[in-house]
């Protein structure tokens, strides 16, 4: 008997509910503009990665030397910091694409797992009052908070070099080799209502 | 003379100290068995993790464990080369020295980079799996949980042919710590992929103490949060806990022979505080065992 992983069955099943990289339904319709508007993030996504990968290379063969590994990531970032030297914040998150993550979030966090979400954004040791800037690394000593999994399903998925940052209420697009923001934007997670 | 008398009493003493740690032993050390020792949260650099590893060693010369895995946490505070050398291979040199293998999982305060650095042996990947003898390990990165991972998770888990299933990573689904206590989201999606495909023991760390939770599905949960860092008196009282100590550093030892895994725990000052051994589930039988 084939068995079929749980993951595809219930991507399968979220099709009809919820589509990691796709619009969440509104009022039962999916969204062709919302559709669009994911097109467009990953295709910036997409340009800067490659970009990125032709200008300043990639991450290092694994190695027993850390001086390697910490060269390795200053000197992809400051390739990085020189080829994308005029970038600002939302040059990938335009304020479409920012409003239609917020919309998202805050489906995500009303829906079912709202709770479970919350708590576990609460019990992960949340990083708060860090200022964001485009290009700069994150900063070295300050705990990452885990990104909730439910959460995670309902956003466009990031190829594995970048991934979704929650800091305070905000979404930042961290690119791992570099340890850089590409881009950030505020009010990504709502506040709790009293 | 009397300095005689004073190396006499020392060499008495040491003989008393191994003879004390023999004793101590609740590993049934059974011939071509699996053993490895479990540490989590102990990148501080501080003397609590030096003491931990020096304890460590003492039971590897009884024990022979050849690896030890690492839930995360692993490098504290700043990644700089002087960091890995503080935090890591100063206090394990006689571990490393031993030949001892440690396999690294990703701890919210650990930079993703450390998956480049050899001595972790992930191979370069965040998230991986490795086999020793009947058991296979799989090592996930509790930090992103994307469903790219997921999909490896059970992948990976549904073509496993070893007898043994053994999952660790950061974030504990369990928890009766008050710090932190357990990552419900995190357990909406992994647990129903532990129980499908058999995992038989997951270990995580994170929170600050050592705990053994009642099985949940036959599985077993353990805690192993304070091989450097320490939470004291960080307990909620709970009825799904059935053993926890948070009152010092410790680390784990586990051997898993045939179709049982045993385990002890042991404190930083070489107290055991909790052993007992579990019996192998599978998918139609569900019994599992504390002795």
């Amino acid at each position: 008997m084939i068995r079929i992983p749980n993951t595809i069955l219930l991507g399968t099943a979220a099709a009809l509910v919820l589509v990691p990289g796709l619009p969440l339904p509104t009022n039962g319709q999916t969204s062709s503009q919302d559709a669009a508007v994911v097109k467009d993030f990953e295709s910036r996504v997409t340009q800067y990665l490659e970009l990125r990968r032709k200008e300043a290379g990639t991450h290092p063969r694994p190695t027993n030397s850390p001086e390697k590994i910490i060269e390795s990531q200053q000197d992809l970032a400051l390739k990085v910091k020189g080829f994308r030297s005029d970038a600002k914040q939302g040059d990938i998150f335009t304020a479409e694409i920012a409003e239609y993550f917020r919309r998202q979030i805050a489906a995500t966090l009303g829906g079912p797992q709202g709770h479970k979400i919350r708590a576990s954004l609460r019990h992960a040791e949340p990083v708060h009052g860090l200022s964001l800037q485009v290009n700069q690394p994150y900063p070295q000593g300050i705990p990452l908070q885990s990104t909730p999994p439910t959460l995670l399903l309902n956003l466009p998925t990031l190829p594995k070099e970048l991934e979704y940052r929650i800091i305070g209420h905000n979404l930042v697009l961290h690119d791992l080799a570099p340890n850089i923001i590409v881009d950030f934007f505020t009010n990504a997670i709502p506040s709790t209502k009293e | 003379m009397q300095r005689r008398t004073y190396a006499l009493l020392l060499a008495l003493l040491l003989r008393w100290c191994a003879w004390a740690q023999e004793a101590n032993l609740r590993l049934p050390l059974e011939p071509r068995s699996v053993r490895f020792a479990v540490i989590g949260d102990s990148g501080t650099g501080e003397h609590a993790q030096y003491e931990v590893a020096e304890r460590m060693e003492l039971y590897r010369q009884k024990v022979h464990f050849d690896f030890v895995i690492m839930l995360g946490d692993n490098i504290y505070g700043g990644h700089r080369a002087h960091d890995y050398k503080k935090k890591f291979e100063l206090p394990y040199h006689t571990l490393l020295d031993a030949g001892v293998k440690f396999y690294a999982s990703l701890g919210n305060h650990d930079d993703p980079d450390e998956r480049l650095y050899k001595p972790f042996n992930m191979g370069g990947q965040r998230y991986y799996t490795f086999n020793k003898g009947d058991a296979q390990f799989f090592v996930l990165d509790s930090n992103y949980m994307d469903p790219t991972q997921l999909s490896w998770v059970e992948e990976n888990l549904q073509k496993s042919k070893a007898k043994w299933k053994i999952a660790y990573f950061h974030h504990p689904l369990y928890s009766n710590g008050r710090t932190h206590g357990p990552d419900l989201d995190l357990r909406t999606r992994l647990r129903p992929l532990f129980q499908e495909y058999g995992v038989n023991a997951v270990f995580s760390g994170h929170e600050h103490v050592y705990e053994r939770v009642r099985p949940e599905d036959s599985i077993y949960y353990f805690i192993l949060g304070n091989s450097g860092k320490l939470m004291t008196h960080d307990f909620r009282s709970s009825e799904g806990m059935e053993k926890g100590f948070d009152t010092d550093q410790s680390f784990m030892l586990v051997e898993i022979a045939d179709d049982k895994l045993y385990f002890q725990t042991i404190s930083r000052r070489g107290q055991t505080i909790d052993y007992g051994s579990v019996d192998r589930h599978t998918q139609s039988d569900s019994v599992s065992t504390i002795h």
